[in-house]
């Protein structure tokens, strides 16, 4: 892949600005139309999509050098993928975050990067050659006591993977158990591998050949034990596995279904398996992950060629498939919230496809974060415009950004003070009885 | 006239920026502004200078219009009156854009040092006068936000041809501002009231009432209305100073309150409101497509009235839009639409049609409106499109027409479109250019190098005026940008498409005010003085000098050098 | 002077050019409170060209030319001169209905047309021009428009303007031009009639409103030598309702929703002393008492497919919502009926009927919100009291323009001149009455007369504004000056020390 594999792309760019907004259907409000946080923050047309499409262009033409202000625009940017559900609104030729993705991996082959992605992917880096401060093994201290097996030796239901920040962060703890510990109680024998990150913050990053060897060891791994099924609660981890590993340089044809912990937990609910009976008395509304709503869509790698038809009509051979956000995981978070006796659901003006990045992802919580706590101050203003009592979502990302983001708040008086801000699966655990108290 | 058409055998050139910014005028703007508000990165200005319709009229057709100088983003009226008087005292060129979507909106000379103005920190909704229905804006709110603010106190405004991401103060103060609403809810140029405008000399003027202290209400007088001077069939097209905020009149609206969109992308539906209804209606032929029209003013009904599925051409437009509202279906798949028997029936069908939303302030009304139409379409011999009327279709056409928000859907086939013709008449004028600009399209694309989706892509609203009288139809012209060839087909059906009308003695139309970005100002002045009363241009150069006295304002505001006649 | 007018008769003939005393006089004073000012001549051309060539001798001359339409009585004071020398550009004389186009209801009149000619001739191509409330028999349509007096059906008025289109215009300077659509073809009515224009868009040519420049100026900025207007279709079905109420509060919130829902044709207020006035010119004597104090007229109008069905369904319609706002219609007001009625409001007057109450009539108007009318009535009626004339005399009529955004109020004055005295002290209390009204937040959007100083005092953005436009129009100030925020003519220095 290339850069000038998306010259096309920057050419037919119209500069019609669809990818500031959310799509204009579904506006409701002056305050909530907007739907990139690149351009809310960084303001020059430059920061949008169309903007970095033509950024790339311009690089590409030879009419501008990377400069500092090239590296802000290309990397202050969640990759949240409004910009591709408005785009594709009209357009079946475009494939703005894809674009987005390679203008990263053009300038980190530049070594031009933000400072603060330098102790970032070191720190990536080490972990890979097995150098980290914390071993597979340490990654896997979240699981303790919790029984789960070693799918290389034993047969499990499924394979969890806990993602970076459910493994590391001490207050995502007990999220992370009580996911697994339903499905525990749903029955499920589950799986756990030592391993490292998925390689989904590098990918992000642009760093592809330290995300293609994680991928890499991830799905040896699998393969090598014959797993079938892998369910994560982290929102990002699913997008790594769903949308980067399937395009990896040796990738098998088939791999693992790919599940988020609510996909599952719902179909456990459906099921019967789980049964939500203690009431939660709580009204909530939920943000939709970009990486499970509209980025978590069924994704399949194309390869060809383009082709026109009717003289220049722009098609594709063989036909591209449609990444445009109408299949994300959507409505399973949204009916496991509907089973919860005393849960009422009250949707922000922006969900589904057309949701607010929470700030975080695109290693902006981590490259960029006064930024990242600006978008989610923006989200958690839209919660608290619901007069929900609680945001709940998820991702881990999402519910750390949204937990800073209310104390911030709440620190200035503002509409979110004493905002709950909990994972979907906490309320669920509520309702089996399995917890009593959210965290 | 006539570019050279020989593949250029370099890349687009690095721009070579002669007239540059001084670096004392540079720090002056970052005063203004705050450093973080003015940017000349080469990168970001040419993000700026980027701009579709470009490659159509740029040397070597670079997509690229001459970069700007800087950046700038001014975040008040104060600061943009600063940023002006910066501009007379270091000769620059100003050129404000609201969203900025068309070639003109960027700097129009590579020789000029242009200041461009982002107005997007100016995003406030001033105000909501429900009862005096009329909202003040400011040049970043985009005609969507308004409407969603609206819709709930019932009501509504007129949403343009160019759709809902565009800047209301810009299409009321500085363009054009006619649209599908426009026959019932007025233009944006009948439609706005007090404006508040930063003069190229860095003077306020406040237009009507506003201008007295009396409120946005009125935007006529004292005596002869101020707001002649800047804005007529066009407004400057940022050539005469900047808006920095405007009033617009609302229009009532008789549907849902809460606006609950359905459906999976971009197939999106909007359930028919039991006051509307969501009408494709058909005619046999171009003179009953006339006949209809003018009942249709003379009996009054109509909400929203525009021909505007025909822009994916008539030959290939049902295929196209039964495909987009199936969220399965890609461009791929839309030949085996084509070739689907019914389809092609449907194609006949619908080939001289348009839209028409009724709306009844009750139900005795609505249901009125009804019998009205049908005995306009007996005496006519029109119908109403079974299957666009169908509850898919009409709630797609409810919300695509109420909304107004796909208009980048006019980009679909290749990434490029031309909107030639669009000459402005009666309905009985109109249909006379309709075979020549069929032909015209036809011909051209015949090479395979434009789109070829039937000689009728054609798409105009029922009346660009309010009350009825007069329409238009464009001609949506389909190129790929990234295709040499294609937007070289493009220029030149342009080109042709001004001879064609001039065979059949018609004026030329909408390609030739994009040609024109391109020209050299003798081209242009040699165009304007050919104009069958070119005395008004005269009298623009004398308003220029009159408020634009150091020139900061560049040529979208068009005049004629003192003397200058046709043959100079 | 001999040369004056010898040199206007040589372009319009001898026997259009007057300079005897009883000529003049008709246009030396009006019923406004403007200084009396006797023209030295009067000159009525017959043609456009004419215009033009009576113009471009004045700019020679730096003659003074005052354009008149329509005949007299004249009410504003924009039509008596403000500088000694002036001569009056009568334009009676063009009174040609140009063209009627009933497919794209248009018609095309030169500027001495008046209403009961155009409406006759309308009438028999099923149309008619929105009218404004009952004007003068000799009124000219396109002064009147010009002049953006309200017309009487608020949905059909989608800006100020309408039904003004394109116009023909001889400006100040003695240059011709169309404006409008009219303005991009050729400068010749037969030749774009030939090729399907009907000069319907009034905006433009190009940047500029020119026709905008024209409104309101009080002929200061050029002369109108033919102008298109918008035809309604006169409805096949018709019928009066009324909602009545104590207070003038107690219709706004219904006339609100009617605007706004765009039920009805005519729409307008008036209150007990103004209708008494205004059908007294129809023949029916009504004293305001018998009268309600405030009435909303709202007439039903039905046209084309279903006339008498789209009639009924508005009056269910408005029924029901006059009823949510307490009120109820009425199909008759003191036993009048639909013919007084239609032919007090909806006719012309052969004789001024502000003048028939008592022989003089002082106006004051303005536009302003509907909100703020109750406020304003209540000023007029403190500072009549305070100069000793009857608050319930004061004749308010209220016209909602611009479909309920914009609001006409006129305060009528009328008042018995023979009395000694009395004529200045109405001007005082029309003065003061406006003084007040400016101050609280009145917009007089026509600064006629004495009102055109505080106006541009208010907005010295527009004046100056306004008056370089005037330098490119009107360089020479030729026309009507005095008028507004323009001064007198400037002398070509070809002409300084030399008579005239």
């Amino acid at each position: 892949m290339a850069l000038t594999d998306y010259r096309a792309d920057a050419m037919r760019c119209t500069r019609c600005s669809y990818c500031k907004w959310i799509p204009f259907d579904l506006v409701k409000s002056h305050q909530f139309a907007k739907g990139c946080p690149s351009i809310e923050a960084g303001k020059f047309h430059a920061y949008s999509a169309g903007g970095k499409l033509v950024t790339a262009l311009s690089l590409m033409d030879g009419r501008s050098e990377v400069t500092d202000r090239v590296v802000d625009v290309a990397f202050k940017c969640q990759l949240c993928g409004n910009c591709d559900v408005a785009c594709k609104m009209c357009r079946y030729d475009m494939e703005p975050i894809l674009a987005l993705r390679e203008l990263r991996a053009h300038l980190v082959e530049m070594d031009r990067v933000p400072e603060s992605y330098r102790p970032l992917i070191e720190r990536k880096r080490a972990a890979l050659a097995g150098k980290g401060p914390k071993t597979p093994a340490d990654r896997n201290a979240w699981a303790e006591g919790l029984g789960l097996k070693d799918p290389a030796v034993e047969p499990v239901d499924v394979v969890f993977y806990a993602g970076c920040k459910y493994s590391l962060e001490e207050s995502l703890r007990e999220t992370v158990r009580t996911q697994v510990r339903l499905l525990q109680l749903a029955g499920l024998t589950v799986g756990l591998f030592e391993n490292g990150c998925c390689g989904g913050l590098a990918d992000k990053m642009g760093y592809r050949d330290e995300a293609a060897e994680a991928g890499a060891r991830m799905l040896k791994q699998w393969a090598d034990a014959g797993v079938k099924t892998v369910v994560t609660p982290c929102a990002d981890c699913r997008h790594t596995f769903t949308r980067v590993y399937p395009g990896l340089d040796g990738a098998p044809a088939d791999l693992p279904e790919i599940l988020h912990t609510v996909e599952l937990t719902d179909r456990l609910v459906k099921d019967g398996r789980l049964e939500l009976t203690t009431p939660v008395p709580l009204t909530v509304t939920y943000h939709d992950p970009c990486n499970l709503g509209r980025q978590g869509e069924p994704y399949q790698v194309w390869e060809g060629v383009e082709k026109k038809i009717y003289g220049q009509a722009v098609v594709y051979d063989p036909p591209r498939p449609r990444h445009n956000g109408a299949n994300g995981v959507y409505a399973a978070p949204r009916d496991l919230l509907a089973a919860i006796p005393g849960v009422e659901l009250v949707e922000m003006e922006r969900s589904r496809e057309a949701t607010w990045c929470c700030g975080a992802g695109g290693a902006c919580r981590e490259a960029f974060p006064e930024y990242s706590a600006a978008t989610a101050a923006e989200r958690v203003e839209e919660a608290a415009s619901t007069g929900a009592e609680a945001l709940v979502s998820a991702c881990s990302r999402c519910e750390l950004n949204f937990a800073e983001a209310v104390a911030a708040d709440a620190a200035s008086g503002g509409p979110a003070a004493g905002m709950q801000v909990h994972d979907v699966l906490e309320l669920v655990a509520l309702s089996t009885g399995l917890r009593e108290e959210a965290s | 006239m006539n570019p050279s058409y020989a593949k250029p055998t370099t890349p687009a050139a690095m721009a070579t920026q002669s007239a540059q910014l001084s670096e004392e005028a540079y720090r002056a703007l970052e005063d203004i502004v705050g450093a973080a508000n003015v940017s000349r990165d080469a990168a970001v200005l040419d993000t700026y200078a980027f701009q579709w319709l470009a490659e159509l009229v740029r040397p070597d057709q670079s997509h690229y219009m001459p970069r700007p100088a800087a950046v700038v983003l001014p975040g008040s009226t104060e600061e943009v009156q600063a940023i002006v008087r910066l501009a007379n005292k270091y000769g620059l060129k100003v050129k404000p854009h609201g969203t900025g979507w068309y070639h003109w909106s960027g700097p129009i000379k590579d020789e000029d040092a242009t200041l461009q103005l982002d107005m997007r920190r100016m995003d406030a909704i001033v105000e909501i006068d429900e009862q005096n229905m009329y909202a003040v804006v400011e040049p970043y709110v985009i005609a969507a936000q308004l409407q969603a603010e609206i819709l709930p106190l019932g009501l509504n405004l007129n949403i343009p041809g160019v759709g809902c991401s565009s800047s209301i103060v810009a299409s009321a103060c500085a363009y054009h501002g006619a649209g599908p609403d426009t026959y019932y809810m007025g233009g944006n140029a009948e439609n706005v009231l007090g404006m508040e405008w930063v003069t190229p000399e860095g003077e306020i003027i406040r237009t009507g009432s506003l201008g007295s202290g009396d409120g946005w209400f009125c935007s006529e007088g004292p005596g002869p209305s101020v707001r002649g001077i800047c804005r007529g069939t066009l407004g400057s097209r940022g050539g005469l100073g900047v808006y920095t905020k405007c009033a617009v009149k609302l229009a009532p609206h008789f549907g849902q309150t809460e606006w609950n969109v359905e459906g999976t992308l971009p197939a999106y539906r909007l359930p028919v409101h039991e006051n509307l209804r969501v009408y494709t209606l058909a005619v046999a032929d171009w003179d009953a497509w006339a006949e209809i029209y003018y009942k249709i003013y003379d009996n009054e009904i109509g909400y929203i009235f525009h021909r505007q599925f025909n822009l994916a051409g008539a030959d290939l437009s049902p295929a196209f839009w039964l495909m987009h509202n199936d969220a399965s279906k890609t461009l791929s798949d839309v030949p085996e639409f084509v070739a689907d028997p019914k389809i092609a029936e449907l194609t006949e069908e619908l080939r001289i049609s348009f839209q028409l939303i009724l709306a009844g302030r009750s139900r005795d009304d609505i249901e009125l409106q009804d019998k009205i139409l049908e005995a306009i379409l007996d005496e006519v011999g029109g119908w109403k499109v079974e299957r666009f009327c169908e509850q898919d279709m009409a709630e797609f056409t409810n919300v695509y027409l109420q909304r107004l928000g796909h208009k980048h859907i006019n980009f679909v086939w290749a990434g490029g479109y031309i909107g030639s013709w669009m000459q402005f008449g009666t309905p009985d004028w109109v249909k006379g250019y309709v075979p020549t600009a069929a032909a015209g399209l036809e011909r051209d694309a015949a090479a395979g190098k434009l789109v070829q989706c039937g000689g009728d892509a054609m798409m105009g609203s029922g009346s660009g005026i309010p009350l009825g009288g007069a329409t238009g139809l464009e001609q949506f012209v389909s190129y790929d940008p990234d295709d040499y060839e294609s937007t070289v087909a493009g220029i030149m059906h342009m080109e042709d498409a001004v001879k064609d009308a001039a065979s059949i003695s018609y004026p030329p139309g909408k390609e030739f005010l994009y040609l024109q970005i391109g020209w050299t100002d003798e081209q242009i002045w040699d165009a304007l003085a050919h104009a069958k009363q070119p005395q008004a241009f005269h009298y623009q150069r004398q308003i220029k000098e009159a408020f634009d006295p150091n020139d900061i304002g560049d040529r979208m505001y068009p005049t004629l050098p003192e003397g200058y006649e046709a043959g100079s | 002077m001999t040369n004056l007018i010898d040199g206007l008769a040589a372009l319009v003939g001898r026997d259009n050019v007057a300079a005897d005393p009883a000529s003049l006089e008709e246009y030396a004073q009006d019923e406004s409170f403007v200084p009396r000012l006797t023209p030295w001549a009067v000159v009525r051309p017959g043609s456009a060209e004419e215009v033009q060539r009576v113009v471009a001798r004045a700019n020679e001359t730096a003659t003074p030319l005052v354009p008149v339409s329509s005949g007299g009585p004249h009410f504003h004071g924009d039509t008596v001169p403000s500088v000694p020398g002036a001569v009056v550009l009568d334009l009676r004389r063009l009174n040609k209905i140009l063209r009627i186009d009933r497919r794209n209801r248009m018609a095309v009149i030169e500027p001495g047309v008046t209403y009961p000619q155009l409406q006759a001739a309308l009438a028999e191509e099923g149309m008619r021009v929105t009218p404004p409330l009952l004007p003068r028999a000799n009124k000219s349509v396109v002064a009147s428009l010009l002049e953006r007096q309200p017309t009487l059906i608020p949905r059909y008025n989608f800006h100020l303007p309408e039904p003004l289109r394109s116009c023909g215009v001889v400006w100040g300077s003695g240059e011709t031009m169309f404006t409008g659509e009219a303005g991009t073809g050729p400068e010749s009515l037969e030749a774009q009639w030939q090729a399907g224009g009907v000069q319907a868009d009034p905006k433009g040519p190009a940047q500029t409103d020119f026709f905008r420049l024209l409104t309101g100026a009080q002929g200061t900025m050029g002369v109108v030598t033919w102008a298109a207007v918008k035809c309604e279709l006169l409805p096949a079905a018709h019928e009066f309702l009324f909602a009545t109420a104590a207070e003038l509060g107690e219709l706004v919130d219904f006339t609100y929703r009617l605007d706004r829902v765009r039920l009805g044709d005519e729409a307008l207020i008036v209150n007990d002393a103004y209708l008494a006035r205004l059908l007294a010119a129809s023949g029916a004597a009504l004293h305001p008492d018998e009268l309600p104090t405030w009435a909303l007229v709202l007439g039903l109008g039905g046209r084309e497919h279903y006339a008498a069905e789209r009639v009924a369904v508005q009056k269910k319609d408005v029924t029901a919502l006059a009823g949510e706002y307490g009120l109820t219609l009425r199909p008759s007001i003191a036993g009048t009926s639909t013919g007084e009625i239609s032919a007090a409001l909806v006719g012309c007057c052969e004789t001024p009927w502000k003048l028939a109450a008592e022989g003089a009539c002082a106006d004051v108007f303005f536009v302003s919100t509907l909100e703020e009318a109750p406020a304003f009535v209540e000023i007029a009626h403190i500072v009549a009291d305070g100069h000793g004339y009857a608050a319930q005399d004061v004749g308010v009529y209220i016209q909602p323009q611009h479909q309920g955004v914009t609001h006409h109020v006129e305060f009528s004055l009328p008042f018995d001149a023979s009395v000694a005295g009395i004529r200045e002290d109405m001007k005082d209390l029309a003065d003061d009455l406006a003084a007040n009204l400016m101050a609280a937040g009145a917009y007089f959007s026509r600064p006629y007369g004495s009102w055109a100083q505080p106006v541009y005092n208010r907005d010295a953005a527009a004046r100056d504004a306004l008056r370089k436009v005037k330098a490119i129009f009107d360089p020479a100030g030729i026309l009507n000056p005095g008028k507004l925020c323009f001064g007198a003519p400037k002398a070509p220095a070809a002409l300084v020390g030399k008579e005239v």
